[in-house]
């Protein structure tokens, strides 16, 4: 006689992470939206630093980049600007975790929803938070994965194509730990605000747009440290790391809180 | 038997609307049990009660020897249910759909891989246990619904419209599986609109709408409304007084004429159809055949479930 029980929460998350991954993989949608956004900034960040590695800038160009980046005054201009794009393009690499993760954890919920499958894994004996969790980890390792790999191969290009400037500002120490720590908070953020709009909306479309102003944050952020306006000091990415620790507890037990077994057979549509 | 399900007073609102109110009802150990009402009667509300998927407002209930609201996990380790939809993952195989759910029932590899291929045998599946669910017919999707709902063999089944658009030949499928649930010592709480196949398969049934309106076993419901109904064809038809001459016979409680056939109503059938043979024969009347007849058990759930309403 088989007596089911309730599964080990490791044997859950390898599971449920496994079936994720292995449906994601079967929608060429969800797998092009989720590569697009990493290559077409990565390609874009390098012919940007090989371009300037090409062609001079004009003497404008060199006053305007000084007056914007004082640390790159007294440089050769070819180099300064290079150092600048590359420093451009890292910030573009933290909006891959806000955008890539949102869209897989919404096809995870929505996905479910309009498939009708959530009802019999709600009647196994696993138990809601497992199932949240384990969707969350899902969703975020691959994009985690997808940012790291793109920062290095853009680390390994800069490298053989930039000046010391560029390789500089790549490697510079904030800017590694900003992609080990920051990278996997902003992804979880955008993983769990994914799954709490999802419990709200049907179409991946709407979830999308709202899941979208996520970006917002990371966008002004990335445009203060440009101008200059925003240093990342020791202080400031402390600072960040915190609040992005907060938000991501915030918003899973916010999420936790949706996904309510009574809440998803009986209201959700 | 013993009890497997019993209920006492069990509610379900939702806001003002009352889905279940006040149900008592108690499933025996191994039987096929029968739940029958209208669409909207809170058949599916009761289902995802039973199953602990949904917590009650008012009212007690055990499952499996497990109290609902205290032992839920316990109680969803201990039943299976299949819902409206088959809610399978397309792009994943028959095999893998089984075995995802084989592996959160807490089954070991070896056993998940052993009742995967058994269940998709018994469903006629294991051929294509590899091709994508997504390719596969309605019927074949529900066939594979209900392995996973039995994958784990739970003490109880909860079948809500197992053959509801399924061809005759799945539909039988799916029947034999049922009977051979119940030879396994399995209870199956069916719910179902096919009346002909509640008849068919249920020792016991409960007429529901809102709450409990009658229970008992088929035979039971069709006698208690209309006796037990019993034809006789007579050649070359019944004759005018032949039908006040078995009217008179002790123990018929009514009698009517059905084409070349009187229809015989009484409480205890072979005493009183050999008085009416006796009867017909004494007069002369050429008693061609004498057969048992059904009350089909829609008649019985209309006379039932409508004035209800």
């Amino acid at each position: 006689m088989i007596v089911a029980t309730h599964p080990d929460r490791v044997v859950v998350l390898r599971t449920i992470c496994a079936r994720e991954w292995r449906e994601a993989l079967g929608n060429r949608l969800l797998v092009a939206m989720t590569l697009l956004p990493p290559v077409v900034i990565l390609f874009a960040g390098i012919i940007a630093v090989a371009t300037a590695a090409i062609y001079p800038p004009s003497e404008r160009d060199v006053q305007a980049i000084y007056a914007a980046a004082p640390a790159v005054v007294g440089l050769d201009p070819k180099e300064a600007v290079q150092g600048l794009i590359a420093t451009y393009f890292l910030i573009l690499f933290m909006l891959i975790p806000t955008v890539v993760p949102l869209t897989v954890a919404i096809y995870s919920v929505i996905g479910e929803k309009s498939a009708r499958t959530l009802e019999p894994l709600l009647a196994t004996p696993t138990r809601v938070g497992e199932i949240l969790l384990a969707k969350s980890v899902a969703s975020t390792i691959p994009a985690v994965l997808v940012t790291w790999i793109a920062y290095g191969i853009y680390l390994g290009a800069v490298g053989a194509i930039g000046s010391r400037a560029a390789v500089n500002a790549v490697t510079a120490p904030r800017w590694i730990l900003a992609i080990i720590i920051l990278v996997p908070l902003l992804t979880l953020l955008s993983v769990n605000l994914g799954i709490l709009i999802s419990t709200r909306v049907n179409d991946v479309r709407v979830a999308q747009q709202i899941g979208g102003l996520v970006v917002v944050p990371v966008v002004g952020l990335g445009i203060a440290q440009v101008s200059g306006r925003v240093v990342l000091n020791n202080e400031s990415f402390v600072q960040t790391a915190v609040i992005l620790i907060v938000l991501d507890v915030v918003v899973f037990l916010l999420a936790r809180f949706a996904f309510q077994r009574e809440n998803i057979l009986v209201r959700w549509r | 038997m013993a009890t497997v399900l019993s209920a006492q007073g069990l509610t379900k609102r939702f806001g003002k609307l009352v889905a279940v109110d006040g149900l008592d009802l108690e499933v025996r150990e191994g039987e096929v049990f029968g739940f029958l009402g209208p669409n909207g009667a809170g058949k599916t509300t009761t289902l995802r009660l039973f199953c602990a998927l949904i917590a009650p407002t008012a009212g007690t209930a055990e499952v499996a020897g497990h109290r609902l609201g205290h032992d839920d996990e316990r109680i969803r380790a201990a039943v299976g249910i299949l819902t409206e939809q088959p809610g399978l993952y397309e792009r994943l195989s028959a095999r893998e759909n089984l075995q995802f759910y084989a592996a959160l029932y807490g089954l070991s590899r070896a056993t998940a891989n052993a009742q995967v291929e058994r269940f998709l045998r018994l469903m006629g599946l294991w051929d294509r246990r590899g091709e994508p669910v997504a390719t596969f017919s309605r019927g074949m999707k529900q066939k594979m619904a209900i392995a996973r709902a039995a994958l784990h063999e739970p003490r109880v089944l909860f079948l809500d419209e197992p053959t509801t658009g399924l061809d005759p030949d799945a539909a039988k499928t799916v029947r034999e599986f049922i009977v051979q649930l119940r030879a396994e010592g399995r209870t199956v709480f069916l719910c179902t609109h096919n009346l002909d196949e509640a008849d068919r398969l249920c020792d016991r049934i409960a007429f529901f709408r809102r709450r409990l309106i009658r229970l008992d076993t088929p035979a039971q419901l069709r006698s208690e409304l209309y006796g037990q109904v019993t034809e006789f064809r007579l050649l070359p038809s019944p004759r005018p007084d032949d039908l006040l001459r078995v009217e008179r016979v002790e123990g018929v409680r009514a009698v009517h004429q059905d084409n070349g056939s009187l229809i015989v109503t009484s409480d205890d059938p072979p005493r009183t159809n050999a008085r009416v043979v006796r009867a017909l024969v004494e007069a002369g009347a050429d008693v061609a055949w004498v057969t048992e007849r059904k009350v089909p058990l829609e008649e019985v759930y209309l006379k039932i479930v409508e004035p209800a309403e």
